[in-house]
């Protein structure tokens, strides 16, 4: 106690390199929260968006559904399992048909993937609820880069042709009854949403599913039968790799900052034992042990890592808060690669993440105030006391 | 007066019978005129694109309904293409690359050389009268050809098209003109006959057009060089064995 | 007068050479960081720019407008004489054209039916003419996981997941079977000379990278392609000068009642990557800014240590009477050759370490898992003009700076102060 009230004093007393020093750490603090925070938001935002539209609480999909091999789609249908019906009702599930078909806009033939979806369900963030509409054709809903690459708006028909079950050419008016803004392309790019119960009449499979969607608070689900559950993480991969490849070279720009930070109070620790040796050798003389003035100097020295956390926070926290609640803007460039990081992204911080950079900064905060007081076991208290350098 | 009057009657039924064939009868007619035991034929195919017009030249021999060999022999690019059917199984073989593959599933749905007509249409039972019920509902001329209109809808699940109209000519039998149609009753695809040539006692398509009526485009026209109905058509043609001859 | 201070410099060593280091040390950093931060937001352009947009890239108008759906019925046509002409009036980019396609890959077995076939996705890059650079822009060498690179005509490269689904090895034949332009079935044989790993899990579940020519000969696509790509010869994206060359070239080639009349787009132009690039610029600019601080706070009280370290020799002169006034310029003038020789020696070894990164750059493959195509696990920098400025500069005026604080203390001390703490 008495050590670090006499640490606290001297630094203070070292007036405005200390105040700087500190307020660099501050900075050192700050900055590589906020970096962080960042890309834990990229990893949360990309997914959330995500699992708000695509995969919720995680997928059961048809054996045979293998939604890389478009060929598999016409296989992958199968009565919705019993065990499943209750969430169904509950609305805590969603099952949704898929199947290919072929439009004709412009007259150039496209294939697509028709997708059955129940216009009440509240599990994907899609405006299903549009399709509810009594139409005078097939009531449509298509994302706003399918309607881009096709020239389709709000109020068009277009002809549908798909396969029933058995084979059987089928063709029918389709009208688009809204275009949705979804951030995540796979619900968008080729591919029409449409009545559920409309598309199982269409293609003669009554009640039947491709894949199930089960709500975000539903826990524990298993394999059933026919059916494998895919659980979020599995669903996220994409995402979560890409974010991990980038904390790593962010990693190099900590190193980075936290040794500019580190060599001003390697410095200023030099500076503080040559200025005192006087003081240095009287405290020996008095009878400290080296081991004693090396402590008091590595507290102080320890003491600017303290102090920057106090400063950070003052000016760090309403920073972080801000950023965190006004998010930043974020360009679409990433959707090549299947996955959603457009829009705000608001970045996320931790309890751990702020503990964990504290830890770090302060470990080596500590160490390079060591190192330089190393010198103070070898001095001699006499010459010390003159004020000469040994 | 009974008797005469059961003799009257008789007999306008008779003349109705005998001038009103049932669609039935109609279609039969058709399928006949156009299948034989066998036939060997060359024809061409003219595929109009957006950009370019192709030109294909095809030889084939076709036994019954379930067997069917083609060779391509224009143009350099496609020569010695082979595709072989037998009974709902098509093989494709490519020379330069020595591979027979099988087309199944998906790949049936694929345009044949980027025609409007799809393998599957090349596959689908030449006899319609197996595949659909007809029913006579009209009749109509056809440039200067007076035609039965026939209304075929299918007679079992899983055929590729609903329900067809054809104008089949009632002298010649032949469809001058044929509309697909899909379940809803949207009209998917046309063919017509421009063209017509006999060959021994029956008339023949020489020129038709078939037509993707969802694409834009002019379709794909189809001409029958040479046929022959009835040749000796060896076996062993109709083998895997021989796609790689 | 310089000669005598240099002279005094390097005799006491212990005077110049820690400032001396300090000031390296902070410009080095300041240099080095800039040019790593460059190099990292470099990246998602690099990732779309090496397998998508290019710096540029040419399509019909028509391919353009559905090219999620690969139309090569709407390719580009006369690809080789664009390409002689474009070598020739732009010199300072690399072309490149490319197809991308899909179909089926079928593995045959003995009797040349199919033993195993799959869905697949395809690229038709240049990978056997000499002078192309695609095996290096796909990152190709790193990714290869077995066998070879393709050396000869219709070898191709398979994505490893999809081999090991099909069961077929290095050596085999693999079977293409797509659409021509025309629409007609193309069936093409193709030989697996290696495995590779693509990074996107779509790929890495089925596709297949040929050369170009042999595309070509595939899908009857003479003398055609899906699109060219151009990138900047030292393969840095510069927004200005790219959005310049697609006008240059539109104005020339692009026709409004020819739909099948070249289109250029810069990377810039491509679905928000605009946005991205202005949004790396604000950044850039932000943390640069701040580290300027941040490193001119460190040298200036380096600056002032070095200055307090001397109060002994100062006292010492000043009672030789040495005027206060020529006492402070001397050490300002100190204190700026410590800072040019500081900033100077910073300022090149962080050049040098960024170059180095720039061009060989350090690979991690050891700290992720395994490279692929699409994440380069190579870190790298990117040196720009600012980065020989940007530590140099602040470097020396915060040395400067920070011993013009401390020469203030010469005026304030008493002179016998100053003497008292010098050391015998």
């Amino acid at each position: 106690m008495l050590a670090l009230k006499l640490a606290y004093r001297n630094i203070k007393g070292a007036g405005l390199r200390t105040w700087l020093n500190v307020a660099v750490l501050s900075l050192a603090y700050v900055l590589i929260i906020w970096h962080q925070g960042i890309f834990t938001g990229m990893l949360k935002h990309g997914s959330q968006a995500v699992i708000e539209d695509e995969i919720a609480g995680g997928q059961y999909w048809h054996k045979n559904y293998d939604p890389f091999d478009p060929l598999s789609y016409d296989e992958s249908h199968g009565p919705i399992p019993a065990e499943l019906t209750g969430l169904i009702e509950d609305k805590k599930a969603t099952p949704i048909l898929i199947r290919q078909a072929a439009i004709y806009p412009e007259g150039r033939v496209q294939t697509v993937l028709l997708k059955g979806i129940e216009p009440g369900q509240t599990i994907l963030g899609i405006p299903s609820a549009g399709l509810e509409k009594e139409e005078d054709a097939l009531p449509v809903l298509i994302g706003r880069r399918m309607a881009r690459s096709t020239s389709l708006d709000i109020g068009d028909y277009l002809t549908i042709r798909w396969r029933d079950v058995k084979g059987t050419f089928d063709a029918v008016e389709g009208k688009i009854v809204e275009i949705m803004n979804t951030q995540v392309p796979t619900m968008d790019k080729r591919q029409l949403w449409v009545p559920l119960k409309e598309l199982q009449k269409m293609v003669t499979l009554k009640d039947e599913a491709t894949i199930i969607v089960v709500g975000q608070n539903v826990q524990g689900q298993r394999d059933i039968s026919d059916w494998k559950f895919k659980d979020q993480r599995f669903l996220l991969t994409d995402i979560n790799q890409v974010v991990r490849s980038k904390r790593i070279s962010a990693g190099i720009l900590y190193a980075i900052l936290l040794f500019l930070a580190m060599l001003a109070i390697f410095d200023t620790q030099v500076l503080s034992i040559f200025k005192r040796r006087k003081e240095i050798g009287t405290l020996i003389a008095l009878g400290m042990t080296r081991l004693q003035v090396i402590a008091l100097f590595t507290l102080e020295g320890a003491m600017h890592g303290i102090l920057a956390i106090g400063i950070g926070a003052i000016y760090g926290i309403p920073w972080i808060i801000f950023y965190s609640k006004t998010g930043m803007k974020i360009p679409q460039a990433t959707e090549e690669y299947g996955f959603a990081l457009a829009g705000r992204l608001y970045p996320s911080y931790s309890v751990g993440l702020v503990l964990g950079t504290v830890f770090i900064v302060m470990v080596t905060v500590t160490i390079v105030s060591f190192l330089p007081t190393r010198k103070i076991s070898k001095m001699k208290p006499t010459e010390a006391l003159k004020g000469k350098i040994s | 007066m009974r008797r005469l009057f059961v003799f009257v009657l008789l007999f306008t039924m008779t003349l109705v019978y005998a001038q009103e064939p049932s669609g039935k009868d109609i279609l039969e007619r058709v399928d006949d005129n156009y299948t034989a035991e066998n036939r060997r034929a060359t024809s061409t195919m003219v595929i109009k694109g957006r950009r370019a017009t192709r030109t294909l030249q095809a030889e084939s021999w076709i036994q019954g309904v379930d067997k069917a060999f083609t060779e391509y022999l224009s143009p350099p690019r496609e020569k010695g293409v082979k595709m072989l059917k037998l009974g709902d199984e098509l093989w494709i073989y490519s020379p330069a690359t020595d591979r027979t593959i099988k087309i199944a599933g998906h790949m049936l749905k694929r345009s044949v050389m980027g025609s409007d007509l799809s393998y599957e249409d090349y596959m689908e039972d030449p006899r319609l009268s197996n595949i659909y019920n007809a029913e006579l509902t009209g009749d109509e001329n056809i440039d200067g050809r007076d035609c039965h209109i026939l209304e075929l809808s299918a007679k079992k699940e899983g055929i590729a098209y609903y329900r067809r109209k054809m104008w089949v000519d009632k002298e010649r039998y032949l469809p001058l003109k044929e509309e697909l149609f899909a379940k809803s009753g949207k009209l998917l695809k046309r063919f017509v006959i421009k063209e017509v040539f006999k060959v021994g006692k029956r008339w023949y398509p020489k020129r038709m057009v078939f037509k993707d009526v969802l694409k834009k485009g002019e379709g794909t026209e189809f001409i029958i060089d040479s046929i022959e109905f009835n040749v000796k058509i060896p076996d062993y043609i109709f083998s895997k064995a021989s796609l790689r001859r | 007068m310089i000669r005598f201070l240099i002279k005094g410099l390097l005799r006491d060593r212990s005077r110049s050479l820690f400032p001396v280091l300090m000031v390296s040390a902070g410009a080095f950093l300041t240099v080095f960081l800039y040019s790593f931060m460059k190099g990292t937001m470099d990246d998602l352009v690099n990732s779309n720019a090496k397998f998508d947009t290019g710096h540029v890239k040419i399509m019909t108008r028509a391919y353009e407008e559905m090219a999620d759906q690969m139309p090569n019925d709407l390719a580009l046509l006369g690809v080789n004489s664009l390409l002689e002409r474009l070598r020739s009036s732009e010199k300072n980019m690399v072309w490149t054209p490319r197809t991308r396609f899909g179909g089926l890959l079928d593995i045959p077995d003995e009797r040349g039916e199919t033993r195993a076939q799959g869905p697949v996705m395809g690229l038709g890059v240049d990978l056997l003419s000499p002078e192309s650079q695609e095996k290096d822009i796909l990152n190709l060498k790193s990714a290869l996981v077995l066998g070879r690179l393709p050396q000869k005509r219709n070898e191709i490269l398979i994505s490893e997941e999809f081999a090991e689904k099909l069961g077929v090895e290095i050596g085999e034949v693999a079977t293409l079977i797509s659409s021509t332009m025309n629409g007609a079935m193309a069936i093409y044989n193709f030989k697996v000379s290696g495995t590779v790993r693509f990074g996107i899990t779509a790929m890495d579940r089925g596709a297949i990278i040929a050369d170009i020519k042999d595309v070509q000969s595939a899908l009857d696509m003479e003398d055609g392609a899906s699109e060219i790509v151009g990138y900047s010869e030292n393969m840095l994206y510069d927004d200005d000068t790219m959005l310049a060359l697609t006008q240059r070239f539109n104005d020339k080639f692009l026709r409004d009642d020819d739909d099948f009349s070249p289109l250029m787009l810069s990377l810039s132009q491509h679905s928000g990557l605009g946005e991205y690039l202005d949004l790396v610029d604000v950044f850039g600019g932000i943390i640069v800014l701040i580290f300027v601080v941040v490193m001119s706070i460190v040298l200036w009280n380096s600056g002032l240590i070095n200055g307090l370290r001397r109060y002994g020799e100062i006292g010492v002169r000043l009672a030789m009477g040495e005027p206060k006034g020529s006492l402070y310029r001397w050490m300002i003038y100190e204190s700026i050759i410590i800072g040019f020789i500081g900033s100077s020696l910073g300022t090149v070894l962080g050049l040098a370490i960024s170059y180095y990164l720039q061009y060989t750059g350090i690979d991690f493959a050891a700290m992720m898992q395994k490279s692929t195509m699409l994440i380069s696990n190579v870190m790298r920098a990117r040196v720009t003009g600012w980065s020989y400025v940007i530590g140099f500069v602040p470097g020396l005026v915060a040395s400067v700076v920070g011993t013009m604080f401390a020469g203030i203390g010469i005026y304030r001390r008493q002179t016998s102060q100053l003497f008292k703490e010098l050391e015998v």
